[in-house]
């Protein structure tokens, strides 16, 4: 399995100072047990998660935590244990010696614990600055947008930051933060969902909003979370040290699907990234296999109201944002739907096969641009396939497998989440997926 | 008017004969149900909080065993996504304002008054009119269950997810109105406990003689005076939002769905202290008892817990680590929520210095005594883990935070009150619990425990997020998990066991033929103890006269001839006969239940229909009346009261 690899470093930190604290102690019992844990925060993978690694580790946090800890417990324990005395033999006359208190040691025991967070707090407060810092402009960055219960992540490849200057007024101004973010059919841009591909060993700078309720966008192995919260912007930023696959989950609770909103990171070598985004910043082609055309033509139907496909055919009006009944006026973009490897909010797997589970991170994700290929291969070694039957149980009855408000409330005309299609035959969800397939 | 002024107007020595209306009358029964609606009787009071809160903390816990089976095992279908985020926002809102709040409360009504030596708090019928609207509003909050779910927002309810786009049930309406409600209950109440602490302390008891669970009362009453109007104001802004249509927390609209929680946590911090400082103000009397020594330090421990209550407002954002607050923000709360450390480790020192050397007697009370000591290190251990926030990043939201605030709120606060039930059951019912039972109960309370919290300090750092309803496989959570679902069904029965030790000591003390516990059994040290146990209606036959701290203690034991401490007499011999000849108490009223019931009736219209409002307001405006015009006293009622008429007849 691709995760021996992950695993072994996972024994063998980056600084030697980390390598030789971090065998030691409760916080290291706790690490070593946590085998096959991919959310874990304390296998950093990336320099910022480390940072905070080190602020406890390094900087001594937890050595501190572990010392007054067994001082009290077994401190405390040990004077009781030291006068305790039988109440059967209570004598009222066999006073101890009365002490009401003692004024140096109370001033003492109130100044040293002082100190010592004063110092704690030097590196704290230094870690914090650090977490802030971001690039230089120019280099990727990405926009993390949350809605009720998926992220959508916007790339913004050429740089004109289409969105910090979210209405083309050519000045990035709070104007921007007021636009319900529609969406983009910038050519030049990239619109994803559930999963974000970045470059192995370069910081990648965020922006973080949301189109409904507050969710908080984290990997653990990465960095810690933010929030995104409607009608604010927060920066934050990810790193991943080598390519690997690093699972993440939203952690401020956003309503009803809050358990099933979840999503990863696919670190990729650089090259392999640049191939990622080109492929991304294609338009979709439109099929020739007629099963495809056929699914197509119900997409079509049902299913551009909410879901974009950029395959320069399907038209999308000026206010389309606007049109989508959803709370959030926005629903996953599908342009290149079979790149990716999970959807639905990272719950479900696109394709089965070794590393495929959407929560584990045991994906080999130098084979991640392959997967359709590999899928559409029968003798693949790797044995992947288009997980066909789990998307054709999604189309046909979405919040079957995922609790989602998708009613339409009466007053609005909007729901919270995908509607299911029991107007769909059997035949007409496999032309559906089918077509979803070529969206590589 | 008339009516108004005759009594106000009464020259002093004069008796109001007449009633102003005959239906003002005040109760005259003295015996069943009818007695302990009518009460005024602080102690009274004080049972029906416990009774309250333990009856609501079987709901909180029968929702924290619905959270546990569900997460038990990985995928679990045990309770649907959306009655999992009721059960486990409904467990969290009834423990906090429903439980641990109001045993506190029970606590402080029941012996505060006894330790400054009053008769009864300062309002006697507010004190029941606060106690009736907080069990009144915390009805309404569970009646939601049966009329359209409970709410489902978590319980600090962040905007914009709790508006009526994301949570169209009426589940988060009944959240805003009994908490609401209960609210009011809990601002009266404290008004009327700083004014006894502060007015009515016995002659000589003067600030720094009062003991310290006393001050923790003091402490925790002003914080609610000031806390509770910060969530009311909130409150407010949301029910208008979802009510009657407003924008405060519309995005859309420009609102910034943060001032949410800012207003939160402003209420929410000191909450957290003021759930706390009852516990600490308990074992501060049950330390020294059992050590036999006076308390380490007690300027230090009564000034420590007011720097709690400053410092405790100046820390809310630490909450907010992650919500985007900005980098200097951070850093400033930061270096605060640090520092809030040193005046709670100060207590755990001197608590742990007043054991030292002292000639310990490990029973119950003090077992749970020294286990909140121990456990609330921990959770403090871990708090100091958050305040870093750039580490919080990776904590907060997950199971760690879990852990942390049980550990403090369970393991320190609950603890502290169970505690607290086997030191004062004997002054409260008269009889002992039993030891053998209770020692048994704290055993399988702390492994049941720390068996369900601890792991959930792995399971977070592991990565698992709160408010799942359900986690994957993959994600490496099953052991952990496991053991704390096994961990918390030992914790609930431990926790009933209560209960199950009060009607069994009961019986057994019942069948021994009521045996007198005594005034003193622990040969204790503050002024509740130097009364007859059950503590008798009128507390005190006569006012007690403070010399010094612990001043019942120093009665008993003084320095015989060769400076040597000796025990001079002993608590029984001591101790008020517990005759209340002479005495006037505060008569009962009907009013204040009558008043409490009105304002959820006003509630209910506001949810559903305001035509309801107007029946509910003319109740209300009934009782206030009633209230307003009630016989200061019930001249026809036979009892102590008849002395105090003959007492003014004779002036």
């Amino acid at each position: 399995m691709s995760t021996s690899k992950t695993r072994k470093r996972s024994l063998m930190p980056r600084s030697f100072l980390s390598r030789a604290v971090s065998l030691v102690g409760l916080a290291a019992l706790l690490s070593a047990c946590a085998d096959d844990k991919p959310l874990n925060t304390f296998e950093p993978r990336g320099p910022r998660a480390q940072a905070l690694y080190d602020l406890m580790f390094v900087s001594g946090t937890w050595y501190v935590m572990g010392i007054v800890f067994v001082l009290v417990t077994f401190g405390g324990i040990l004077v009781v244990l030291k006068n305790k005395v039988n109440p059967d033999e209570y004598d009222p006359n066999d006073l101890p010696v009365q002490t009401h208190g003692n004024i140096t040691l109370e001033v003492a025991w109130t100044i040293l614990p002082a100190v010592v967070l004063a110092i704690i707090s030097v590196f704290v407060v230094q870690t914090i600055f650090e977490l802030e810092e971001e690039n230089e402009p120019g280099e990727l960055d990405v926009m993390v947008i949350g809605q009720q219960w998926w992220w959508e992540y916007r790339y913004d490849v050429d740089g004109d930051g289409f969105f910090t200057d979210a209405n083309g007024d050519g000045v990035v101004d709070d104007a921007d933060q007021e636009l319900p973010l529609e969406i983009a059919l910038d050519p030049d841009d990239v619109v994803t969902a559930t999963e974000m591909v970045i470059p192995a060993g370069e910081q990648v700078d965020l922006v973080l909003t949301s189109r409904d309720v507050i969710h908080s966008f984290w990997i653990p192995r990465l960095n810690g979370k933010r929030d995104t919260v409607p009608g604010r912007w927060h920066t934050w930023s990810l790193e991943a040290d080598d390519p690997g696959k690093f699972t993440g989950w939203c952690t401020e609770y956003c309503g009803l699907s809050h358990a099933r909103m979840r999503m990863s990171v696919i670190a990729l070598e650089p090259a392999e990234f640049d191939a990622w985004l080109a492929n991304q910043q294609q338009q979709a082609e439109v099929p020739t296999d007629s099963d495809a055309l056929a699914g197509r033509e119900i997409f079509a139907n049902q299913c551009v109201s909410c879901h974009v496909i950029d395959d320069g055919e399907f038209e999308y009006p000026e206010n389309f944002a606007e049109t989508v009944p959803l709370v959030s006026h926005a629903a996953p973009n599908l342009t290149h739907f079979a790149s990716r490897s999970t959807y639905a909010g990272g719950i479900f797997g696109t394709y089965a096969g070794p590393g495929t589970d959407p929560d584990d991170d045991a994906l080999d994700v130098s084979i991640y641009n392959q997967l359709s290929q590999l899928s559409e291969n029968p003798d693949s070694p790797d044995d992947y396939r288009w997980n066909s039957a789990e998307l054709k149980r999604w189309v046909a009855n979405a919040p079957g497998q995922k609790a989602m408000a998708s009613d339409l409330n009466p007053e609005t005309g909007l729901g919270r989440g995908m509607l299911p299609f029991p107007q769909l035959s059997d035949e007409e969800l496999d032309q559906v997926v089918a077509y979803l397939a070529t969206l590589d | 008017m008339a009516m108004m002024e005759e009594p106000l107007a009464l020259p002093s020595g004069t008796v109001a004969r007449s009633r102003p209306l005959g239906a003002f009358s005040r109760p005259r029964e003295t015996s069943g149900l009818v007695t302990w609606l009518t009460t005024v009787d602080h102690k009274k009071i004080g049972i029906m909080y416990g009774a309250a809160a333990l009856f609501f903390l079987i709901i909180g816990g029968v929702a924290a065993l619905m959270i546990r089976i569900q997460l038990a095992v990985p995928d679990s279908e045990f309770l649907s996504a959306e009655f999992y985020n009721q059960v486990f926002t409904m467990h969290g809102t009834v423990m906090v304002f429903l439980v641990v709040m109001p045993i506190g409360a029970a606590f402080a009504n029941y012996l505060m008054p006894l330790q400054v030596g009053a008769r009864d708090v300062a309002f006697p019928r507010i004190n029941a009119f606060s106690f009736w609207v907080f069990f009144f509003g915390g009805l309404m909050l569970n009646t939601s269950w049966f009329l359209g779910g409970g709410a489902d927002g978590g319980w600090f309810n962040y905007a914009p997810n709790n508006g009526i786009a994301f949570s169209p049930s009426n589940g988060i309406d009944f959240w805003n109105m009994g908490l609401f409600i209960a609210g009011i209950g809990s601002l009266t109440g404290s008004v009327n406990l700083i004014t006894t602490v502060l007015n009515m302390r016995a002659p000589g008891m003067s600030l720094m003689k009062t003991p310290v669970f006393t001050w923790m009362t003091l402490v925790t009453q002003f914080l609610l005076l000031l806390a509770i109007p910060v969530l009311t104001v909130a409150q407010i802004l949301l029910a208008s939002d979802r009510l009657f249509g407003a924008n405060f927390f519309n995005v859309e609209q420009g609102a910034d769905p943060l001032l949410w929680q800012h207003l939160f946590w402003i209420f929410g911090h000191p909450e957290v202290y003021l759930m706390i400082l009852p516990a600490f103000g308990i074992v501060s009397e049950i330390i020294p008892t059992f050590s036999r020594k006076p308390i380490f330090g007690y300027p230090f421990m009564v000034f420590s817990g007011i720097a709690i209550g400053f410092m405790g407002w100046g820390v809310w954002a630490h909450h907010m680590f992650v919500s985007g607050i900005g980098p200097l923000s951070v850093a400033a709360f930061t270096v605060a929520t640090m520092f809030i450390a040193v005046p709670t480790g100060v207590k755990i020192l001197n608590w742990l210095a007043t054991m030292w050397g002292g000639k310990i007697i490990v029973n119950t009370a003090m077992l749970f005594s020294i286990a909140l000591v121990i456990q609330f290190t921990i959770g403090g251990l871990s708090g100091v883990s958050h305040a870093l926030a750039a580490h919080d990043t990776q904590q907060t939201d997950t199971y760690y935070i879990v852990a942390h605030f049980h550990y403090v709120l369970f393991g320190g606060a609950f603890f502290g009150f169970i505690g607290g039930m086997y030191f004062w059951w004997p002054k409260a019912f008269g009889y002992m619990l039993s030891e053998r039972i209770g020692k048994f109960q704290f055993w399988a309370m702390v492994i049941g425990f720390n068996f369900t919290f601890g792991p959930m300090h792995i399971l977070g750092l592991q990565g698992m997020p709160r408010r799942m309803q359900t986690y994957s496989d993959a994600h490496g959570f099953n052991t952990w998990n496991m053991v704390a679902t096994i961990g918390s069904f030992i914790l609930g029965f431990s926790t009933i066991m209560i209960l199950l030790n009060a009607f069994i000591s009961y019986r057994k003390w019942v069948s021994a033929g009521r045996p007198d516990v005594g005034a003193d059994p622990w040969d204790a040290r503050t002024l509740e103890w130097s009364i007859q146990s059950p503590a008798p209606d009128h507390n005190f036959d006569h006012d007690p006269v403070v010399t010094s701290l612990d001043d019942f203690w120093h009665r008993k034991y003084q320095k015989d001839e060769n400076g040597v401490l000796k025990q001079f007499h002993t608590g029984d011999e001591i101790a008020q006969p517990g005759n209340g000849e002479g005495v006037h108490l505060p008569a009962p009223s009907y009013w204040p239940i009558v008043l409490a019931g009105a304002i959820p009736i006003i509630g209910y219209g506001v949810i559903y229909t305001l035509w309801l409002v107007i029946p509910g307001a003319l109740l209300m405006m009934t009782a206030l009346y009633g209230w307003a015009l009630e016989p200061a006293d019930d001249l026809d009622i036979d009892d102590h009261h008849d002395d105090h008429v003959k007492e003014l007849e004779k002036v």
